[in-house]
């Protein structure tokens, strides 16, 4: 830690990056200022505002390289994988083998908002039927078509059955576009009857013997595709050392939203760490590297604690988060009318969870796919939110939806109404579009007045 | 027992000695159950609203064929104080282990029906319900019967077992089989259909076509095959399992199945266009606009609802009509 936090413009972390470099502070192979990336057409870098630590310049530098990392393994002769719709478990799988890199096309759903619409990847979606109607993530579809933001990739994998429409509809369009998958089905997780066997899943959900079984048999066929398309065996063994290495990533991702949530000042700003919960569901195409992103992330975080840095003050909302946004700049948009994050479920909260080391890997792999909050009920999902919103002591809920997506019509009425009745807590529910420009209005008195809300409270 | 997926088989309600409804919703007047219709598929709130206001019903079974009556089921067991069931429908259909995980669900949704009150069935109550369908005694619930010469068809025979009986099969009885009369023949593909959005057989007539198939879920496509009687001897409900597994549906992964299916039913009905309906936020239908386009050596008209019914009716007239006019 060498200054103070604070959140700085692309322009002046170019500036810094230059200090940085004079002062022969190392850089990683991908490394470089950030401004090089608006060349590439990531022209929304220059409205956004990010943290000042070398931690969070690698952290940005390494998400905005994948699709170099990506080109430069199949150069080197590795195999990839596309795992759609999977948050976390086929990754799992895939680097298990040194020769298979997994990543999520999914992913291109943030590409509208990096490259500003400029990507023309909707344009594309649309002239395929797929419209505006449907969530952001149609933009994988014009990516897969151009081939422009990541390589076609060997194996193409998509859960399927409890998953939202929207993806499933466009993968099946892909599928009609001559892409062929790999479909496994994840069932609706119900909780088990009286007369079955329950299994306690990762996260605290449970789910019937007979479910895990199903999803360890369609997993089973991931496997045997993966190992064909290797050429290795993928036995419990290798398996094993994969889970190990994801579980790496999953304990330095707790022990950082650990610390970021719950210190005073807030140590690290919301992108920064919307980005580093990203990580964990595909290790942004290199695991290694990802443990050694978060590692240091870890030790700057430590480091502002002990000296009583952050930002914001201790009369920040603290304010628990629902959904990942589509335009990025919102996370700066909460600090910005006083409020802080306490707390996050960005789809993915079984990803951060502990890979179970107590039972055979696939059926550890099984109980985890299972655990997926938006597989079961979005009455789960609520109790879990709740648990965690008490845990990081949050005193508002953000529920933020994703233009068209399926689950979103609804699960924000349900998530609000048990959070009510359960924490008493305001709960705002809005609409984040891939660019917020021109509804920042409007979202910033939204946000502002849940601060004001949050901060009367603390006086009744 | 009120549904309407058609992956809710009648006959293993009815072998319960339970009514099977299927329920093909109508708007519902006073507080609604979901009042919200932003990004949300006008078909699934009308069932929860439709349902939540019913009082003849005694149970109410929904599946997980789409993703959102999947969250609606949270819904209902918030807010309607009728026990309610969640069918684990697959989506993939090409493995055993789904094919299996259906049948499984097919017996766990017996146990709930036992719980409500209805009897255990015997291989023997199951077989005399199917084979009283494929005789043509028709299912309880549903207004369907099989024809030997012509597939299925309205059963005469069965009054007042549906919920509310479709408009467009009660006007038009002819789309399913093959009688057809003067006008343009038109298939119609897509989803479900609520009952006031069956209008659309009215005015496809008054613009100078007729609906030869309806492929809608509502429809022809809706439906279970025939029974093999041979297996159903043997095991009744594997067979029930099977043939319903076997409808096509836009959502099934992969969904290759219905342009099979589609591809036959097309060529033996004569159809020289396609509507092709959806509601709004049904995203596994909308999706298929596009492709069916590039498919099908047909012309194709797309017709998006908002399920407002008439307020739909203008602009749906005046698309039929111009799509139309391209026939002569």
């Amino acid at each position: 830690m060498s200054e103070a936090p604070r959140q700085i413009t692309l322009q002046e972390w170019d500036d810094r990056y230059e200090r940085l470099r004079a002062r022969g502070i190392p850089q990683p192979v991908y490394g470089g200022p950030l401004g090089r990336h608006v060349e590439d057409g990531d022209t929304r870098l220059l409205k956004l505002r990010f943290d000042n630590s070398p931690a969070a310049l690698r952290l940005w530098n390494f998400l905005l390289t994948e699709e170099d990392r990506l080109q430069a393994a199949r150069d080197a002769g590795k195999k990839l994988v596309g795992t759609m719709k999977d948050l976390g478990t086929v990754p799992v799988m895939a680097y298990s083998l040194d020769n298979l890199v997994a990543f999520y096309p999914d992913g291109a759903w943030w590409i509208p908002c990096v490259m500003e619409v400029n990507s023309g990847l909707l344009q594309i979606a649309d002239s395929l039927g797929i419209d505006e109607s449907f969530c952001p993530v149609r933009a994988m579809l014009g990516a897969f078509v151009t081939g422009a933001h990541f390589p076609i990739p060997d194996l193409l994998t998509c859960s399927v059955g409890a998953t939202c429409d929207d993806f499933s509809a466009i993968a099946q369009r892909l599928n009609g576009l001559g892409h062929p998958i790999l479909w496994w089905e994840i069932p609706h997780r119900r909780s088990p009857e009286e007369d079955e066997e329950a299994v306690q899943l990762p996260g605290g959900f449970s789910a019937p013997r007979g479910q895990v079984e199903f999803v360890e048999s369609e997993l089973e066929r991931v496997r045997i595709a993966l190992q064909d398309l290797a050429g290795q065996a993928l036995d419990e063994e290798a398996l094993a050392r994969g889970i190990a290495q994801a579980n790496r990533v999953r304990r330095l991702l707790a022990q950082l939203r650990d610390v970021v949530f719950t210190a005073t000042p807030c140590p690290m700003p919301a992108l920064e760490m919307l980005i580093a919960e990203m990580l964990a569901i595909h290790f942004c195409s290199d695991q290694e590297e990802t443990i050694v992103v978060l590692q240091e992330l870890l030790d700057e975080v430590k480091l502002r604690v002990a000296a009583g840095r952050g930002y914001s003050s201790a009369q920040a909302a603290r304010v628990f988060w629902v959904n990942p946004v589509a335009d990025l700049q919102v996370m700066n948009l909460l600090e910005d009318c006083g409020g802080r994050i306490c707390g996050t479920e960005y789809l993915f909260a079984h990803a951060l969870d502990p890979i179970p080391l107590n039972v055979p890997p696939m059926e550890a792999l099984a109980q985890m796919a299972l655990a997926d909050p938006m597989v079961g009920s979005a009455i789960d999902r609520a109790a879990r939110i709740v648990a965690e919103m008490r845990r990081f002591g949050a005193e508002a809920v953000i529920v933020s939806r994703i233009p068209g997506a399926s689950h979103c019509a609804l699960e924000g009425e349900i998530i609000s109404e048990i959070v009510r009745e359960e924490c008493g807590l305001p709960v705002l529910e809005i609409e984040v579009p891939p660019l917020t420009d021109a509804v920042q209005p409007t979202l910033r008195t939204r946000l502002e007045a849940l601060v004001e809300t949050v901060v009367n409270r603390r006086s009744r | 027992m009120a549904y309407t997926c058609p992956y809710v088989p009648a006959e293993w309600i009815a072998a319960h000695g339970l009514r099977p409804r299927r329920l093909i919703p109508l708007p519902v007047e006073g507080a609604l159950t979901i009042p919200r219709i932003e990004g949300l598929c006008p078909y699934a709130r009308a069932f929860v609203n439709d349902v939540a206001a019913r009082e003849d019903v005694d149970g109410i079974v929904v599946t997980t064929m789409c993703d959102q009556m999947r969250r609606v089921f949270d819904l209902l067991v918030r807010r309607v104080d009728r026990p309610a069931f969640l069918l684990n429908v697959p989506s993939t259909w090409q493995t055993v282990a789904a094919q299996r995980l259906y049948l499984e669900e097919l017996k766990r949704l017996g146990r709930f029906l036992v719980r409500l009150g209805g009897r255990e069935p015997d291989q023997q109550d199951l077989v005399r319900v199917m084979l009283s369908q494929a005789r043509g005694d028709g299912v309880p619930g549903t207004p369907y019967t099989c024809d030997a010469s012509v597939g299925w068809v309205l059963n005469p025979r069965v009054k007042g077992t549906l919920m509310r009986e479709p408009r467009g099969l009660r006007t038009h009885p002819t789309c399913l089989t093959h009688h057809h009369s003067a006008g343009v023949p038109l298939a119609l593909v897509g989803g479900p259909l609520m009952q006031r959005d069956r209008v659309l057989f009215d005015i496809v007539a008054e613009c100078g076509g007729q609906i030869v198939l309806d492929a809608t879920e509502t429809g022809q496509r809706g439906m279970c095959g025939p029974f093999d009687r041979r297996r159903l001897a043997e095991d009744p409900l594997m067979e029930l399992a099977q043939a319903y597994f076997r409808i096509p549906d836009a959502s099934r992964r992969p969904n290759s199945e219905l342009y099979q299916w589609l591809k036959d039913q097309l060529t033996r009905s004569g159809a020289r266009g396609v509507l092709f309906h959806h509601y709004v936020w049904c995203d596994k239908w909308h999706a298929e606009s596009s492709r069916l386009k590039e498919w099908a050596n047909l012309p194709v008209l797309r017709l998006d609802s908002e399920g407002q019914g008439e307020a739909d009716g203008v602009r749906i007239r005046n698309r039929v009509r111009a799509f139309l006019e391209t026939f002569v």
